[in-house]
């Protein structure tokens, strides 16, 4: 069973390379990767380490746990596509659902980063 | 879990084949698109792979972290763990068998146990909100009483005293009264050639009110039919209609001859109602006080005889209605002080009412069962805990059989907890299984248990089928001894050392599983001596009680209870015509020596006492009044009462005769202790009758109510003979006999003569009078052949589990054994090494039981009759026989050691 953020997976992410996800954070990571334009697997984990800038290497387990985690909650939708190679792959969409649940977090994330930072400079 | 999650769940279950490709083919090319940007930075293809392997994971893994992170795939592998189970408990059916049969027993004896009780116990009546129902006493005194009562707590009421308080407590939204007692009646419908004999009970008009029910057909009893100029009406059982009239609509509406008064049934009462009190044989009519027809109970301000149960109002709490009710009691006695006699009088302050509780009614059953219930509890807990041990042991056992299964999982990689979750799963199974069968055994079994219990009743209003309640206690205490028994096996396997286990396997002689399996052979040993002892101080003290001397004999004698012939219709002046019409017709059936009437015989259930005053001695109110009864001629004879001194009553003894009395040994000494009672003169009521009868015999004492103690001071008038101007009292209602062959035979021509002789004159029962006997014993038989019977089951057990133990023990020191062998050992020797282990253990169970048995029977000295708490013939007896049995159960393995050869032990492994 899980939790619908996904917390107990911290173990499966190549810990200590380049740097583990704070818990919690890489749904939210795909939803904005997806929020661009409909991706699929490899893509995404490329993307969010590009974005990153190699802070993050996200691993197979985790990644595609994830995908089914969003899916089952309606979050993202998936069909199959050629890719740019004329590779078969499947690719990975933002539904309705799944682009408010973005934004909410956003939000929230923004507020306790900033809370968080108010915390860490208060001294 | 949302839905939608259920959903895709449910949907990957079942296109099991479709999921795992689509995640094979979207895995390899994540992979593989990897690969190939490695590629393009310059490695090789190989390298490549292998780099995102090491980056990424592996495929596999990664589908298997995929698959496990969904509940479905959870529930999937419980369904294997569930197959595995089934299929390793096919492959080892004697463990299987054993096992289901320790756990079936073990959960039938306490299912079926726990089902009396929440049957008997915990069930309310069947009656909307019945929490809110207050029974005003504390106690189940019967059935009439004169004045103060005992301790002050009042629980039986004058019609007057009910009728005061129905009318001064608000509180209650209905206060009912009912007779404490059941009435025999003698019913008779129009074109029956014989009345049949029911139960009725007498209830105030709003008896039906108070517990809120509604009729099935017809109407039922209303405030307005209790008056004595109502038109007469009952209320029938809707088990009586169904069973005695099968549903026939007709039945209400028509008029039934009761006791001699046409009464019209106006409805019948739901199906489950079964009255106020829990009850074997509940009424089958009920009909209003006011037609009650001993009219002196109703009108008497001074005698007590009805229980009264009250709904109090939503929103009122007991306690300040108890307090009121109180104080309206001792307002009422103020104003009523004539109806307790003078010398009472100091202890009217004392009277009060307690509020107690009504949900289950008047608790007869509930307060008559408690104790015996309570042992039965303890005893099947024993059982249970001897079962779990049992299979604690075989799952150990099998758990240190299977070590190096065990160890190979591990060592393959298998987590501990999954290991556990495996092993646990097998043993929920098969305690899941166990408790099914134990289910079957105690619908069985209930059953079993109530007609030991109600030996002789016609209807139990308990339902043996396990309701929703006792379903759940069987799963939960499956569920439990799976869980619990099963936890420890399965961790003590799982920390086996995978490394140790491969190396030497089989090998060892000792461990620490064998030690725990040891000492709960011991545990099992001390509960079985404990229970087997329980068993033999039960069933010698039932054994004590029915084989005592009674004081008369049981042997060919068959006894008739007739209705009361006043209820029959007759008056005062027809009873010497009748009676002398049955002393001779009945004694005319073929078969019958003798026959004897009286107005009630030994052990029915009948007890009248009465103050007597004697002749030239003050009035005398210490100690328990004598008990008395009418007999006719031949009485002691029939039923074999031996005359110690002087004569019996005989047909000299008419009314107009002088007035006679017979007295019994303990009568005699209590009044006369040191002079001969022969000769002397008695009476009853008051000082001026202390010359009424004078005593011409005296009869060896003889038990009539209480089994255990002594027989009660008793005295025995002549049928007729009541002081001048008296009204008779005490109409003879019991018939003896004494017949050749077999009693019970002789029912059908007896209650022929009876019918002839007055069809209106009922027989209420027709028993062999060793029947009528062993009836008063239901309770203590129950619990002998219960405790009996737990206790060969604890022997059983026990000895399964030595077995099991012991063969176990054989089985892996068969190396060692082979080694002793062949280094000289002959198979004396080995017999002994295996025997002593065994013996050990039981020595030490016994150190433990025997000292626990003495100190249980000490709890249980109260209930014994004839036997002391440490009887040492029982404690030696119980003793060998679980000795015997454990010699025996450990001698099979330990000849099985004897045979071990040498060299294919020690080739073995």
């Amino acid at each position: 069973m899980y939790s619908p953020l996904g917390c107990q997976e911290e173990e499966l992410f190549m810990a200590d390379k380049p740097s583990d996800l704070v818990q919690g954070t890489l749904d939210m990571l795909i939803l904005k990767t997806l929020a661009l334009e409909p991706m699929h697997g490899y893509g995404i984990a490329v993307r969010i380490e590009q974005m990153s800038k190699g802070v993050f290497r996200v691993n197979a387990g985790s990644l595609f746990m994830a995908f089914q985690r969003l899916q089952r909650d309606g979050l993202i939708r998936s069909e199959w596509k050629a890719t740019e190679n004329s590779r078969r792959a499947k690719y990975y969409a933002l539904t309705e659902q799944g682009r408010k649940r973005l934004n909410s977090e956003t939000r929230e994330w923004g507020r306790q980063v900033a809370a968080i930072a108010r915390i860490l400079e208060a001294s | 879990m949302s839905l939608r999650s259920i959903a895709s769940g449910l949907r990957s279950l079942f296109r099991k084949e479709q999921i795992t490709q689509e995640l094979d083919e979207e895995l390899n090319g994540f992979l593989e698109m990897a690969a190939e940007e490695k590629i393009k930075e310059g490695m090789s293809h190989k390298e490549a792979l292998r780099t995102v392997r090491l980056e990424r994971g592996t495929l596999e893994i990664t589908k298997e972290a995929v698959r496990s992170a969904t509940w479905e795939s959870f529930a999937e592998t419980c369904w294997q763990d569930i197959r595995f189970g089934l299929r390793t408990l096919r492959k080892s059916p004697a463990f299987t068998a054993v096992a289901l049969l320790t756990l079936a027993l073990g959960i039938g004896a306490n299912t079926a146990i726990f089902t009396l009780i929440h049957a008997v116990m915990l069930k309310a009546l069947p009656v909307p909100n019945p929490s809110q129902l207050y029974r005003l006493g504390d106690n189940n005194n019967c059935c009439v009483m004169v004045g103060t009562q005992n301790d002050g707590s009042f629980v039986l009421y004058s019609y007057s005293l009910y009728e005061y308080l129905h009318d001064h407590t608000p509180e209650f939204a209905e206060l009912a009264a009912f007779k404490s007692s059941l009435a025999d009646l003698s019913v008779r419908r129009p074109g029956d050639s014989t009345a049949e004999p029911y139960k009725g009970e007498f209830v105030s008009g709003n008896y039906f009110n108070l517990f809120a029910i509604r009729a099935s057909v017809g109407r039922l009893l209303a405030p307005r039919d209790d008056s004595s100029n109502a038109p007469r009406v009952a209320v029938m059982s809707y088990r009586t209609w169904q069973q005695r009239f099968l549903l026939d609509p007709s039945v209400v509406g028509s008029t039934m001859n009761v006791d001699g008064v046409s009464y019209t049934i106006t409805g019948v009462a739901p199906p489950r109602f079964y009255g106020d009190t829990l009850r074997s044989d509940p009424p089958d009519f009920w009909l209003p006080l006011s037609a009650e027809p001993e009219k002196w109970l109703l009108h008497n301000v001074d005698v007590e005889w009805l229980y009264v149960l009250g709904r109090l109002k939503p929103g009122f709490a007991p306690e300040p209605v108890q307090a009121q009710l109180t104080v309206e009691l001792q307002q009422w006695l103020s104003s009523h002080r004539e109806v307790i006699p003078q010398r009472d009088w100091k202890d009217i302050p004392r009277q009060h009412i307690r509020l107690t509780p009504g949900a289950r009614g008047v608790e007869q059953m509930q307060t008559d069962y408690a104790l015996g219930l309570r042992l039965l509890v303890t005893l099947s807990a024993l059982l249970l805990l001897i079962a779990c041990a049992n299979i604690a042991n075989l799952l150990l056992a099998r758990g240190s059989a299977n070590r190096s299964q065990t160890a190979v999982r591990l060592a393959l990689g298998a987590p501990r907890s999954r290991l556990i979750r495996q092993m646990l799963t097998e043993s929920v199974l098969l305690a899941l299984a166990g408790g099914a069968a134990g289910l079957y055994l105690a619908y069985a079994g209930t059953h079993a248990v109530l007609r030991l219990a109600f030996r002789g009743a016609h209807y139990i209003p308990i339902d043996a089928r396990p309701s929703a309640p006792v379903l759940g206690f069987a799963i939960g205490l499956s569920l439990a001894t799976g869980i619990v028994f099963g936890i420890a096996p399965a961790w003590m396997a799982s920390l086996s050392d995978p490394i140790d286990a491969l190396r030497g396997a089989g090998r060892s002689t000792g461990d620490r599983s064998s030690v725990v399996q040891k000492s709960l052979i011991i545990v099992q040993v001390a509960f079985s001596i404990v229970l087997l002892i329980g068993a033999g101080l039960v069933t010698q003290s039932l054994r004590n009680l029915e084989d005592q001397n009674f004081g008369f004999v049981t042997d060919g004698r068959l006894m008739v209870s007739i209705i009361n012939p006043g209820l029959a219709g007759y008056t005062e002046d027809q009873l010497g015509a009748l009676y002398q019409r049955l002393e001779e017709v009945l004694p005319q059936i073929p078969g019958v020596l003798n026959a004897s009437l009286s107005t009630y015989s030994p052990l029915e259930g009948s007890n009248w006492n009465e103050r007597v005053y004697i002749d030239g001695k003050p009035p005398d109110y210490s100690g328990t009044a004598p008990s008395w009864l009418r007999v006719g001629p031949h009485y002691f004879e029939t039923i074999g009462t031996r005359l110690l001194q002087g004569r019996t009553i005989d047909e000299r003894d008419t009314p107009a005769a002088q007035h006679v009395a017979v007295v019994n040994e303990t009568f005699a000494r209590k009044f006369f202790p040191n002079e001969n009672a022969i000769g002397q003169h008695f009476g009853m009521e008051d000082v001026g009758h202390s010359g009424d009868y004078k005593i011409v015999g005296i009869v060896e004492d003889a038990k009539y109510q209480d089994t255990r103690g002594p027989a009660y001071a008793t005295f025995f008038l002549p049928l007729l003979q009541a002081p001048p101007g008296e009204q008779l009292r005490g109409w003879a209602a019991a018939i003896q006999l004494h017949v050749a062959g077999k009693p019970e035979n002789l029912e059908p021509a007896v209650r022929k003569a009876i019918a002839e002789i007055d069809p209106n004159l009922a027989v209420l029962k027709v028993l062999s009078f060793g029947e009528q006997v062993a009836r008063n014993f239901n309770q203590e038989r129950l619990i002998a052949r219960l405790t009996d019977l737990f206790g060969v089951l604890a022997l059983i057990l026990a000895c399964v589990g030595l077995y099991g133990v012991t063969a176990y023990a054989v089985a892996r020191r068969t190396n060692e054994i082979g080694v002793r062998m062949a280094l000289g050992a002959d198979r004396r020797n080995v017999l002994g090494l295996v025997l002593r282990a065994a013996l050990a253990q039981l020595g030490l169970g016994l150190a433990i039981g025997i000292p626990a048995a003495l100190a249980g029977g000490r709890v249980l000295v109260n209930q014994l009759y004839g036997v002391k708490s440490y009887d040492p013939m029982i404690i030696g007896f119980a003793a060998a026989v679980l000795a015997a049995c454990a010699v025996l159960a450990a001698s099979v393995p330990a000849r099985r050691a004897t045979r071990v050869d040498p060299i294919v032990a020690l080739r073995y492994e």
